[in-house]
Parts: structure tokens; C-alpha cells; sequence
């Protein structure tokens, strides 16, 4: 087709995409060439004003990154990061899922909403009340230890273990988030059709069948999605959550890759050094992404983009 | 009421199910209970609790008189409430337009606008060239510095993209037969099937504004600007000043206080959200759009 | 200025990048430098006393200010011209910890101070837990106020402060140096050692504001809680770790300590100056790391952390509120503090006794205190204005400095008589207005010559901080690099951090004590030897 004709065939998708853009260009892209700096040795007061800072400042290659991958420490934190990522992509993203369906199925709609709406209020709670109330249950001077004390018995340490550290911050993501995480699954559960349900009811599909037929490929789109957008920030996972709790396990359990940025970038105080590992997280972000997608279209999913 | 093809639950499973839900209850309304005690307790309560206060001893509004004295959080409540009601407008608008301009593949430039948008989702900008950008438009002092830097968010706009492109296409394309251009298709055929997530991203987007913090820090010089968890944090950083000086320290605020700020964070979500809640308990049933 | 033979900045390895083997790419390193700040003698105004003081109550032995039990009376008015001429607004950016206070509109108080300075200050109060966020953009984006406050404590945080003070705010030693500061009678009092500190790229950047505590920590005590259990207060090591030992009591949600590891380190005599460094006999320069004594310290503190005598809140997350726990609750019997947040603490709950354990060592010599003279905060003035514009800046800054004392003093820090405060018979008695609309913003665009007190609602602090201050004040560190201004090589620096949390894990016992040999020297590796080159050759 000439593009004219696509033009005629497409101008109103265009037109619609000119907002999205706009705000973008302004806001996204005009600061984002602001990462030049991961190739400098950034002086912001260099040059006349702040925009020349950026051009006049020393050029130095790839001098940040090499910085960046000769650390053995970036290298933990970045272990750290991913084993964090791929635990809680196992023991945490399954969890909303396996909740929204719960109260799906749930008949009283009146419980339903009851619940739905105590579940999600921790999402809104500081990382600091979060980690206060887990210290307040399971701390040194918490209601378990003390009902062990008061049985007699020697309370372990729980919050304050390196070993089982792992598994304290995903239950405390879980229990700040589990519910939050349900809201694009129930509206993804309110799109399926309630019609087939009974239609497969009708034909003899009990519960687990319904629920493998029906209720799971409804889902599946959105779950491939958000796994395929999860993995773009793999190496995200945190940062308030871990500088709270660092001295209480230590730099080798706690170092995530964003707590190493701040800590390194700070103590340095070079910036570039941060949008060097910020340009790193984006390169593994957009390889991870693209293999997830990859590997949608290979299960039949649609994916983030389509191959044509 | 259970439909009439639906077998009745096994009591196991039904057991299970109840024990799991009323834990999760649990673990949520307890602490959130302590919270709202202790943001109701007097000093001593809480002194002799040693913190949390579990039991009430006692009722005073203390805490709640000293952050509603003198007008700023009633100031930044109306202003959150306009940044709030802005900001999801014009976030919903051009997310939903864009999410349906990029839905379907094969348009013109399709792939090169959709690489556009989610590039923004990998590379964040730096903090000295986002606030140039901001002041040099001379937003700095106005609610549009907090609504239009953050109105695209591309994870949402991937998942309402995801959502439109599950609608069956044949209902598109007897529209389109039909004469209809895609503007009409969006607003007759596509947001009426996707009111579900339309208020699902809606609530992610009223949530993000009226939480809207570090911001206002940049942004918002003028204190009668403030949004309102810029006021509320404040609360919570008092007494935060280094030990330097006689003459700049003070103490951290009470434990009441601290608690009542997070009753007033999370309380006009456990108002809004029952409203919210509907779209997407409701159900749609294609068949009746269709019909 | 006499001309090169001034030029006095010991530039000992400037800010240099060095290229890498690998050709084309080079990594940013410093190796960092020192400025000189003792030869700088003629850049900085000339010291004279305030005449017609009022007399203090108790003497402090320099550096420790000194006391005032009462309130004066009469005041004098100790600068009767408008400081503002031009009547144009002046912009400018101050810290606060808490609720903002309103706006000049909604604020009786910044009304009635601003007609008395004759042009108004236009502040923007920023939140203090942030202000180096904030810092980092105004700086970054060359977009700041008239008078801009920076906290001592954030510079640090600030990369290139020195570069970036050049290019942002006006070099103050054209107008304030020797006896060009006789205008400003209010500033031109301050200590030298304040003024010492506002000096960068050997020029005079900012009018400091000087602290009145020349300690970084005290121990603190709840001595009514060890009265109670009859207790005294500790006089020796062993007597803290068996009173410790004692108030330990989980089972009543008591535990002896907050995280004490600094007081701890001066029990043992491990050295603090510039961040832990000494002099060896043989001249050359020591890192606390290296030092037997931190070794003992280590041991020690590791102990009373394996005791379980430390809060397990504050074991647990850095979330934790020492200050409620230790102040409010009692959980925490001996609590480490700042010296400022005494007074605050024994304010708002009266019912407890408050007292600093007098300084030991561990050892039967005589104690080791760290010494924390620097500035609160720093005032710069914009870059680019016009002489007189600056003139009347620092004539309004003066004002604001206007001592204890003065009618401008009480203006400042009490409002307006029958608004913010009544006349009381132990002075102002601040009113509910003015614990709303008074938030230091004055205070934080100028300075004082520090004084303490009075405080009539704590009767007896005044003379306790002095008797504690005098005794400890015999035992300060003294600094062999005193007056230096130093940054760290970059490599040091970028270790510190890490360095450090080694070193807490032992404390914590995630690693043996044996393993501090192979940490030193790791930390020698590290960047520690390149500062320890630079520490000699600053000496």
C-alpha cells in the first residue's frame, strides 16, 4: 500500500498518538539526553550555564562503566539483585494471581469487597511502618519473642539473620503488596465472559476444568505481560526496603544494585557514574524484555510487540 | 447466590479457603488497628505500651488537632484533590488514546511510535536536566509541574494496550464496515467493553498523583502549593534536625502524630476505593454490548 | 593583596583525571587535595568584642560558649538603622524540620521582622531530610536564591562544592575581610574558627553560622530510671557494662543501649580528627582502622552487642525512633546523642532526668573526646549582584545575627510582644502563633556568637551542659591538621563506606574479630595508603 493511502487508512490512530508524544518528547526524551553524562567526567559548572555543563565538560569513553564492571561489589550487588528477582518471580508473582481468583470466586459480593479492600491498604504504607510492624511481631523485643520468653524458650533472630534474609524481604513485599497486585487480575477476570462458564458447566467441566479452560487462558495475556514487564525491571528491586535493614544483615545480604548506585555515587560523588549504571540497567532491562517476548510469541501470546 | 450449574463447594476446600482469607484479613486489621488506637492514644498509653498500642487506654484527638491546626492540611487536601482530578483526566485521556493508536499492529509506523513509547520505560532521566526542563517551561509553582511530567506511564499504557488488543476483533471490524472511523470505534465499542481496566489504570494513576511527593520537593517552592503527603511527611520528619545545636533541635514527633499520619494517608483511599471497586467486580458482559 | 606569594591554597595533587591502560578510556579519579586554611589570615575579618555585652551567668572554657541562667533585662537595641534600603525583596532558601511555617502573607511574624529589616525576605522553606536532593538540583540547574542556606552536614553531599560555590555565590572577602567587616558588628563577632570554615578556593564564601558545642556525641543516661533500680551513674568502663548488664531486662521491654559504638572508641582513645586520623611517634599520619585501640573498642562493642544489651528495634532497622524509645518510653537506659538534643529531650518530658555520663576511659589515663567544631550552617550570597545589592544582604544578615540580649534577638526568635509571646518572670513565654509561625528561618540566614540559654523550662540544664562541657572540654582531641580543609582521593573516599559496614559486621558478629587484620588491609589497599600520602603531606 502507497503511504498515502495508509495515511487515509490511519490518520485517527496517528492523531490520537500525538498527546502521548508530545509529553514525551518534553519530559521523557529532552531530560534523558541528560545520560550523555555516563560518558563524561560531568562537571555541572563548567561552561557558561547549566546547558553548556553538559557539552563542555571532559569526554572520557566508556571510563564509568569500566569503573563500574572492575567493582567486585557491583558484581555482588548485581547477584544479589537477580537472585532477589528470580526468588520473588517464583514465591511472589504467582500469589496476587492465585488471590484475585479466590475472590472471584467468591459468591458474597458484599465479603468480596470487604476484603478486596483490606487487602490492598498496606501497598499504601511507608517501607518504614512495614519493616516497624515486622520488627514489632518478629523482632528481639516483639510479641513472638516475647511469648517464646514467656514459654521459657530462646527467641531466634529473625530479622537480623543474613541467611533467611531473602525470604523476610518477599514476605514483607508479599504481605505490603499481594493485594495491591490483584487489581489488574480481577478486571481481567471481570472480561471473561460469564456465559462460558455455564456453557462448560452445562457439558460436564467441573471446578479445576473450568478454572484450566476458562478462567486461566482469560488471564494468561495479562499475566504474560506484566511477567514481560517485571523482567524489563529485573534489576530493580527496592531500595528504601534494603538501606533499613542493611546494617541489620549486612552489606553482603542487603546490597542491591540501586543501594550500591546511591552509595557509590554519593561517596564519589560523581554523578556520571550513576547514569552509567543507569544505561546498564536499561541495556539488560531491553535484552531481558525482548527474550521474554520472544519466548511469548514461541507459547502463542501476543507479547508486548507482535513479530510482523 | 450460587448459579444453578455450579456444584456446592467440598468442605475442605472451603476450609482452606476460609483459613487462608480470614489469615490475610488478619495480618492487615490488626496492625491497621494498633495504628489507629495509638493515633487516638494519650502519651502515657503509649509510653506504657512501649509503642503500638493494642488495648485503648484512654482517647485523645490530640494528634489530629496539632496536624489540622492552622489550615495547611485542609489547604493541601484541596490541592491534591485538583491535582488528583486533573492529573487522572488528562493521564486517562492520552494513555487510552495512545494505548489505542499503538493497538494495532501493521498501522502506519506501528512499530517505530511503539518503540517511542516504551524506550521511557527502560531510561529514566537525570534529576538536574528534568528540573531545568520543568523550570524552563515555567511550571515550577503550578500543579502542572506534578501532573504533566508523570501523565504517560508506560506500564500503564502497556496494559490497557494488552486489554483493548483482547477484545474480539471482528466486532472492530464490523464497525469499520460500517463506516465508523477509529475515533468512534474507541469511544462506541472499545471503552465501553474495557471499563474494568480503564478504572483499574484510572485508580493507578489518582493513587500516583495523590501521593505525589518528591515532586512537590523540586517543584513546589510556595508552601500554600504544597500537595497534601508533602504536608503529611513533614509531620514525620520533625526532630529529624542533627543534634548539632540548642537551637535547631527538637524531637521527633510523637508516636500519636506518626500514626496519624498514616491513618490520614490511607483513609481517603478506604473511602474512594468501594466506588472504584464496582467497574471491576461487576463483570462485562460482551454479549450484552454486543446486543 | 600582596599578590602570588598569598597565594597560600596547597594544591597537592588537584582534581586530575587519569588515563587508563586501556587507551581511549579514561576513569574519573581525584586524588584529592588540601586548602590550606591557617596561612589565610588576611582574607578573614578582623575578630572584635561586642561591647556592652551582657555578663554570662557561668564562663565556658573556649571552645564551649557560655551560660545564661536569666533572661536580660533591659535589652538594648543594638542596630538602630533599617538594614533594607532598597525595600526589593530578597530571596531566600532555608531548612526546616517539621510543618513548613506559612508563607510571608499568612505569617504575622515574617511581616513584623521584615518591616523591621526595612526590605522583606522572601523565604522558601525546604524540607531538611531532603535539602540535599533538593541542593543537588538548584546547584545542578545554577538556580539560586539571594541568601541560601547549606547545613554543614550537606556539603559533603554536594560533589564539587568548591566548583560550584566559585560559580554560584559571591566571594564575600572584598567585603568582609580584616576591617572591612567593622560595619557588621553583629557577624564581625563571631569566633575566628567559625570564619575559618567559610573559606573555599581560599576566598571568604559565606558568613557561617557557629555552633555552640564543640562535641559531635554524648552517652546520655535516664538517671531517673537508674535511680530507681539504685544505680549510680557509671563512672568507669566496667561500671557502664554492669549497670548495663543490670537495667537489661527483655521481659520488661528494657535494654541498656542505643548503638554506642563512637563513645565507645573515645573510651578507648581511638583518634577522630578528620575522620579518625592521628600522628605517630615517627611523624607519619595513622588511620583509627589501624590502631590497637579500635581493635579493643571493636571487641568490646562486638561484646555488647553478642550481650543482647542493645535495643533490638534498633538492631533491626534503621526505621527504629531511638529517641522515643530512650526519651519517651525508657526502653533504652543509656542512649548516644548529639549534644543539642539534651535540652529538647529533658523539655518535653519533665518527669525524667537526663544527664551525660561523664567522658572515661577504658584504661585508667585520662579520656579522648572528638572534637566537632564546624559551623551549623553556612549563608552564601548569589553570584552576580551589585555591590550595594550585596552590601545591604550582608547588613541584613547582621541584623539577623543580633546576639541574646538585644530587642533584635527577641524579635527574631519570639515575635511580637501580646502576638507570639507574653512578658514572664523568666523572660518571653512563646505564645501558640509563634510555635506555628517561628521555624529558625532567621536563624538559618545568619548566625550568632554562641551563647546557651537560658532555658527557663528546663531550671537546671544551663549548669549542667556547662559543668559537663567545662570537665570534658579538658579532654578534646587535639587536631594535628587543624584549620586544613581537606577532599579525600577518590578511591579513599568511595571505600569509606564500605570499609566501614566490614567493620560492622564484625561488630554485629557476622565476622569474627580475626578477620580485622585482612580488613586493614583490604582498607590499605583501598585508597588508604593514597590518603595516607595526602594526610603527610598536609601536615
Amino acid at each position: 500500500m502507497r503511504l498515502r493511502d495508509r495515511l487515509r487508512r490511519d490518520w485517527q490512530l496517528l492523531v490520537m498518538l500525538v498527546p502521548g508524544v508530545v509529553l514525551l518528547l518534553v519530559f521523557s526524551y529532552v531530560p534523558i539526553l541528560g545520560n550523555v553524562i555516563a560518558f563524561q567526567d560531568y562537571n555541572p559548572y563548567a561552561g557558561t550555564n547549566p546547558l553548556t555543563a553538559f557539552l563542555s565538560s571532559d569526554w572520557i569513553g566508556f571510563g564509568q562503566f569500566q569503573l563500574l564492571f572492575e567493582d567486585p561489589a557491583f558484581w555482588d550487588a548485581l547477584r544479589n539483585t537477580l537472585t532477589i528477582t528470580v526468588f520473588q518471580l517464583v514465591f511472589f508473582f504467582p500469589l496476587p494471581i492465585a488471590l484475585a481468583v479466590m475472590l472471584h470466586h467468591l459468591l458474597s459480593r458484599r465479603l468480596r469487597g470487604f476484603i478486596q479492600t483490606v487487602v490492598y491498604l498496606p501497598h499504601f504504607f511507608s517501607w518504614v511502618l512495614v519493616i516497624t510492624f515486622f520488627v514489632q511481631m518478629l523482632g528481639g523485643a516483639g510479641l513472638f519473642a516475647q511469648t517464646l520468653r514467656d514459654a521459657g524458650l530462646e527467641p531466634w533472630n529473625i530479622m537480623t539473620n543474613p541467611d533467611t534474609f531473602l525470604i523476610l524481604v518477599t514476605a514483607e513485599a508479599v504481605w505490603k503488596d499481594v493485594g495491591w497486585g490483584t487489581i489488574v487480575f480481577l478486571a481481567a477476570l471481570a472480561a471473561v465472559d460469564p456465559h462460558l462458564y455455564e456453557a462448560a458447566a452445562v457439558d460436564g467441566a467441573g471446578r479445576w476444568r473450568r478454572l484450566w479452560h476458562i478462567t486461566l487462558p482469560g488471564l494468561r495475556p495479562v499475566i504474560v505481560l506484566l511477567l514481560i514487564l517485571r523482567l524489563g525491571d529485573a534489576l530493580s528491586v527496592g531500595f528504601e526496603q534494603f538501606i533499613l535493614q542493611r546494617d541489620a544483615v549486612g552489606r553482603q545480604a542487603a546490597e542491591v544494585l540501586d543501594t550500591y548506585v546511591y552509595y557509590f555515587s554519593i561517596a564519589t560523588g560523581n554523578f556520571g557514574f550513576g547514569a552509567a549504571a543507569g544505561l546498564f540497567k536499561a541495556a539488560i532491562g531491553l535484552v531481558l524484555i525482548l527474550a521474554a517476548n520472544r519466548m511469548a510469541h514461541a507459547l502463542g501470546e501476543r507479547g508486548i510487540y507482535s513479530k510482523s | 447466590m450460587r448459579p444453578v450449574w455450579e456444584e456446592p463447594p467440598t468442605v475442605p476446600g472451603r476450609a482452606l479457603k476460609a483459613v487462608i482469607l480470614t489469615l490475610l484479613v488478619a495480618s492487615v486489621l490488626f496492625p491497621l488497628w494498633t495504628v489507629l488506637v495509638t493515633s487516638l492514644s494519650p502519651p502515657s498509653a503509649i509510653a506504657s505500651a512501649g509503642g503500638f498500642v493494642v488495648i485503648p487506654r484512654g482517647f485523645d484527638l490530640s494528634a489530629y488537632r496539632t496536624i489540622f491546626a492552622g489550615g495547611a492540611v485542609t489547604r493541601a487536601l484541596w490541592i491534591s484533590t485538583l491535582v488528583t482530578v486533573i492529573g487522572t483526566a488528562v493521564a486517562l485521556t492520552v494513555t487510552v488514546l495512545s494505548a489505542y493508536g499503538l493497538s494495532r499492529p501493521g498501522s502506519t509506523g506501528h512499530r517505530w511510535l511503539l518503540a517511542y513509547f516504551l524506550i521511557p520505560f527502560l531510561i529514566y532521566p537525570p534529576l538536574v536536566p528534568k528540573y531545568l526542563v520543568v523550570t524552563g517551561l515555567g511550571l515550577k509553582d503550578s500543579i502542572w509541574a506534578l501532573i504533566l511530567p508523570s501523565a504517560v506511564s508506560v506500564f500503564n499504557l502497556v496494559v490497557v494496550r494488552g486489554f483493548f488488543q483482547g477484545i474480539p476483533p471482528e466486532l472492530l471490524d464490523s464497525a469499520r464496515i460500517d463506516g465508523a472511523g477509529d475515533f468512534r470505534i474507541l469511544a462506541r465499542i472499545v471503552l465501553p467493553l474495557s471499563s474494568a481496566v480503564v478504572a483499574v489504570i484510572g485508580l493507578f494513576y489518582a493513587v500516583a498523583y495523590w501521593n505525589v511527593w518528591f515532586d512537590a520537593l523540586l517543584f513546589i517552592d510556595r508552601n500554600d502549593m504544597y500537595p497534601i503527603q508533602r504536608v503529611l511527611q513533614s509531620y514525620l520528619l520533625a526532630g529529624q534536625a542533627p543534634h548539632t545545636s540548642g537551637a535547631a533541635a527538637s524531637l521527633p514527633p510523637t508516636e500519636a502524630i506518626k500514626m496519624a499520619v498514616v491513618v490520614l494517608t490511607v483513609a481517603p483511599i478506604v473511602a474512594v476505593y468501594p466506588f472504584i471497586q464496582r467497574h471491576f467486580i461487576k463483570g462485562v458482559l460482551i454479549g450484552a454490548v454486543k446486543g | 593583596m600582596t599578590g602570588t606569594t598569598r597565594r597560600s591554597l596547597l594544591q597537592i595533587a588537584g582534581l586530575s583525571v587519569i588515563a587508563t591502560a586501556a587507551g581511549c578510556s579514561e576513569k574519573p579519579t581525584s586524588s584529592g587535595n588540601a586548602q590550606n586554611l591557617g596561612a589565610l589570615g588576611d582574607v578573614l575579618p578582623t575578630q572584635r568584642d561586642r561591647t556592652g555585652t551582657i555578663k554570662p551567668d557561668i564562663t565556658g572554657t573556649r571552645p564551649v560558649p557560655d551560660g545564661y541562667l536569666r533572661y536580660p533585662n533591659p535589652l538594648t537595641d543594638a542596630i538602630t538603622t533599617k538594614p533594607g534600603t532598597s525595600g526589593r525583596a530578597i530571596s531566600a532558601m532555608t531548612p526546616v524540620w517539621g510543618p513548613a511555617p506559612p508563607g510571608t502573607a499568612q505569617s504575622a511574624y515574617l511581616r513584623a521582622v521584615n518591616a523591621e529589616l526595612g526590605t522583606p525576605v522572601d523565604f522558601t522553606v525546604q524540607d531538611g531530610g531532603t535539602y540535599a536532593d533538593k541542593l543537588n538540583a538548584v546547584f545542578g540547574a545554577r538556580d539560586v536564591p539571594d541568601l541560601l542556606c547549606v547545613p554543614g552536614w550537606e556539603i559533603d553531599k554536594i560533589p564539587r562544592f568548591a566548583e560550584a560555590a566559585k560559580v554560584l555565590f559571591t566571594d564575600l572577602t572584598d567585603h568582609l575581610h580584616g576591617d572591612l567587616v567593622q560595619p557588621y558588628r553583629m557577624i564581625g563577632s563571631f569566633p575566628a574558627a567559625a570564619w575559618r570554615n567559610a573559606v573555599w578556593n581560599e576566598r571568604l564564601l559565606a558568613i557561617p553560622n557557629p555552633t555552640d558545642s564543640p562535641f559531635p556525641y554524648a552517652l546520655f543516661t535516664r538517671k531517673d530510671l537508674l535511680d530507681q533500680r539504685g544505680i549510680a551513674v557509671p563512672g568507669s568502663l566496667e561500671q557502664l557494662l554492669a549497670a548495663a548488664k543490670e537495667v537489661t531486662d527483655p521481659a520488661r521491654k528494657v535494654w541498656a543501649f542505643s548503638e554506642i559504638f563512637p563513645m565507645v572508641q573515645m573510651y578507648h582513645r581511638v583518634p577522630g580528627a578528620k575522620g579518625g586520623w592521628r600522628v605517630r611517634a615517627d611523624g607519619t599520619p595513622e588511620f583509627k582502622y589501624e590502631t590497637a585501640e579500635y581493635r579493643q573498642a571493636l571487641e568490646v562493642m562486638a561484646k555488647i552487642y553478642a550481650d543482647g544489651l542493645v535495643h533490638p528495634d534498633l538492631v533491626a532497622s534503621k526505621g527504629a525512633d531511638q529517641d522515643q524509645l530512650f526519651a519517651r518510653d525508657g526502653a533504652i537506659v543509656f542512649a548516644q546523642a548529639g549534644m543539642g538534643f539534651w535540652q529538647a529531650a529533658q523539655a518535653e518530658n519533665p518527669k525524667s532526668n537526663l544527664q551525660p555520663v561523664p567522658v572515661f576511659a577504658a584504661d585508667s589515663g585520662a579520656p579522648l573526646v572528638w572534637g566537632a567544631g564546624e559551623p551549623i550552617s553556612y549563608t552564601f550570597v548569589k553570584a552576580g549582584l551589585p555591590k550595594d545589592r550585596v552590601e545591604e544582604l550582608l547588613r541584613v544578615v547582621d541584623w539577623c545575627s543580633a546576639p541574646l540580649g538585644t530587642q533584635e534577638a527577641q524579635l527574631r526568635d519570639f515575635g511580637v510582644a501580646g502576638k507570639h509571646h507574653t512578658a514572664g518572670p523568666d523572660g518571653p513565654v512563646k505564645t501558640d502563633l509563634a510555635f506555628k509561625e517561628i521555624a529558625n528561618q532567621y536563624f538559618f540566614i545568619s548566625g550568632r556568637n554562641p551563647a546557651i540559654g537560658p532555658f527557663p523550662n528546663t531550671p537546671n540544664y544551663v549548669r549542667d551542659v556547662l559543668t559537663y562541657s567545662n570537665e570534658t572540654v579538658k579532654h578534646l582531641e587535639k587536631d594535628p591538621w587543624e584549620g586544613l580543609k581537606l577532599e579525600m582521593p577518590a578511591r579513599f573516599a568511595a571505600n569509606r563506606v564500605p570499609a566501614e559496614e566490614k567493620f560492622t559486621d564484625v561488630l554485629r558478629g557476622r565476622r569474627p574479630l580475626s578477620d580485622v587484620d585482612g580488613l586493614v588491609k583490604e582498607w590499605r589497599d583501598n585508597g588508604g595508603e593514597e590518603a595516607r600520602a595526602l594526610m603527610a603531606r598536609s601536615l
